[in-house]
């Protein structure tokens, strides 16, 4: 039951990204067809494109990626939407009162209840990371089943390691987001400072060309090379455990 | 720390962030089986003093026991709430659950819970299964709060304010399934408020905190007959007179009558008032309403 007040609180915001990000893999499949006939009439000319600085070697990479459907997969959905909505829905399933019930009502009766702290706590981030696994693990696979229907074929394998190195790094951010929650009593700071980082991260990332959270989160090496990004993987981890210890130790001193 | 009390405090002090001092020393003891009202005024520390039983604050120094189990202790609060009803002031409630919805919840933490008394009360109170929590009444959000305390089959009922903001009638009807329950069930109530009627109406036990400490504090009955009021008329204007006796709490002179409140053995004050040559002198007990309002400004 404590489980299931974590599930009615949050069960809204996770159906309906669930929903958009469904609905968001099938048009990204629907329209292979037309960007692998664009990208035959393109004229890549890298010298003059590396020349030009990050935009440039980022065009390269983009187009170079999506001259294969694996390529295309990996760069429209994990690369892009994955990482961006991935992301802001950790930070959505991790924020707002972690007491109260859905309205933000209630946090007196919950803690009347015989529950400790530590359980109530304990529900919300299993559901919340239950929740955050299923919104990448769903439309990842999704793709798999669904590209035979446009006469193409996407390994399973290549989908469950990407949503791997995705759901760890999200759920990182669901992390931060939950540690930020037992500290304000809103939903909207904990979702607006949490993002806020997550922005900061990625502009950083993408402007100094850095190996970070967001290319572990692609899993860009093993896309390139095979390789997954265990080191990446493991700080990301930890890091959630971290965040979510204290989550726990600064739930366990607050007055209400 | 006695079986013979389901509360004790001893010495509880609590300070908030920004140097508030909610209790300032408060020691309580609350038998078992009694209904305990707990009387103070706004913001005296009667809400603090619940939180920390709960375990919803923790104390800053001091002991709290519930059934002799700590209420600071994560394991024994959890215990203590097992055994516990609580209604918040704000009958502070899931909105968005159904009356069922909330019902079959609570009902999920409680192996003891007592679904003849969940049927009694959703008929006595009315209370619409089908609707959200957000669209009921004032009124039906205190019964559907007081069903999800009486019906936990708690042996202690911790009730903050139950009757605030409910009209006479609904109090009255809140008020008579209190009593009907505890009679019924052996159950402690611990009932703060600071509705004086309330309180004189079904309590045995009663303390006053001010302040965050304990002002006054014993059984009802002795208190109302530890005060007395006296009513001295003199034939004249009543003289300025000031009476040593111990007890005397406060008096006051208007016109030809002189009122003194006591607290203990009025007899030797109307001795020393006849002989000033009040020409009629007349004891009354004082009501728990005066009696408080006496301390509370007293004290302050």
């Amino acid at each position: 039951m404590v489980s299931y007040k974590s599930w009615l609180d949050t069960r809204w915001r996770f159906v309906i990204p669930l929903v958009v990000l469904v609905i968001n893999v099938w048009g990204l499949l629907l329209e292979y067809p037309h960007i692998a006939n664009l990208l035959r009439t393109i004229d890549i000319q890298p010298d003059a494109l590396t020349r030009s600085g990050t935009l440039g070697r980022q065009i390269i990479e983009t187009v170079s990626a999506e001259h294969t459907y694996r390529g295309f997969v990996w760069f429209q959905w994990f690369r892009q939407n994955l990482s961006q909505l991935g992301t802001l829905c950790a930070v959505l399933l991790g924020s707002g009162s972690l007491l109260a019930g859905s309205s933000g009502a209630g946090t007196l009766f919950t803690l009347s209840l015989p529950a400790s702290r530590n359980q109530w706590l304990l529900a919300r981030a299993s559901v919340g990371l239950a929740q955050t696994l299923a919104l990448i693990v769903i439309p990842s696979l999704e793709i798999a089943v669904v590209s035979p229907t446009i006469g193409q074929q996407y390994a399973v394998s290549d989908a469950l390691v990407h949503s791997l190195c995705a759901f760890v790094v999200c759920g990182m951010f669901f992390s931060l987001a939950f540690l930020l929650s037992t500290e304000f009593a809103d939903i909207w700071r904990p979702l607006l400072i949490a993002g806020g980082i997550a922005i900061v991260l990625s502009l950083i990332e993408s402007r100094y060309e850095l190996n970070g959270f967001f290319r572990v989160m692609s899993g860009s090496s093993y896309f390139f090379a095979d390789t997954i990004p265990w080191i990446g993987l493991l700080v990301s981890a930890v890091l959630s455990l971290a965040m979510l210890y204290g989550a726990s130790v600064n739930i366990a001193r607050k007055d209400f | 720390m006695s079986d013979l009390f389901a509360i004790e405090t001893d010495d509880l002090r609590k300070h908030y962030d920004g140097g508030v001092e909610a209790l300032r020393g408060l020691t309580l003891q609350v038998p078992r089986g009694s209904i305990f009202g707990f009387l103070g005024k706004n913001g005296a520390g009667k809400t603090t003093t619940i939180k920390v039983l709960l375990g919803m604050a923790r104390a800053t120094s001091g002991r709290a026991t519930v059934f002799g189990l700590a209420a600071g202790a994560q394991d024994s609060s959890v215990a203590i709430r097992r055994r516990t009803g609580f209604v918040s002031e704000e009958k502070d409630l899931y909105e968005l659950m159904t009356v069922e919805q909330i019902i079959r919840f609570t009902a999920s933490f409680y192996p003891s819970w007592r679904g003849d008394l969940e049927h009694q009360y959703l008929r006595s109170f009315e209370l619409p299964r089908d609707r959200k929590v957000q669209d009921l009444s004032r009124g039906m959000r205190t019964k559907l709060a007081l069903l999800l305390a009486l019906s936990r089959g708690a042996e202690l009922l911790i009730l903050d304010e139950p009757t605030s903001g409910l009209d006479p009638a609904m109090t009255e009807e809140i008020l008579q399934a209190l009593v009907a329950h505890v009679a019924r069930q052996e159950t402690t109530v611990f009932l703060s408020s600071h509705q004086l009627s309330h309180v004189d109406q079904i309590a045995d036990r009663v303390a006053i905190i001010d302040h965050g400490r304990i002002v006054v504090s014993g059984a009802l009955e002795d208190l109302l007959e530890s005060y007395r009021r006296l009513q001295l008329v003199f034939d004249g204007d009543a003289p300025d007179h000031t009476f040593r006796a111990d007890g005397v709490v406060r008096q006051q002179r208007r016109g030809r009558v002189l009122t003194v409140i006591c607290r203990g053995n009025a007899e030797p004050i109307a001795a020393d008032a006849r002989a000033l040559g009040a020409a009629s002198v007349e004891i009354m007990p004082v009501p728990l309403r005066e009696i408080f309002l006496e301390t509370v400004n007293g004290e302050n």
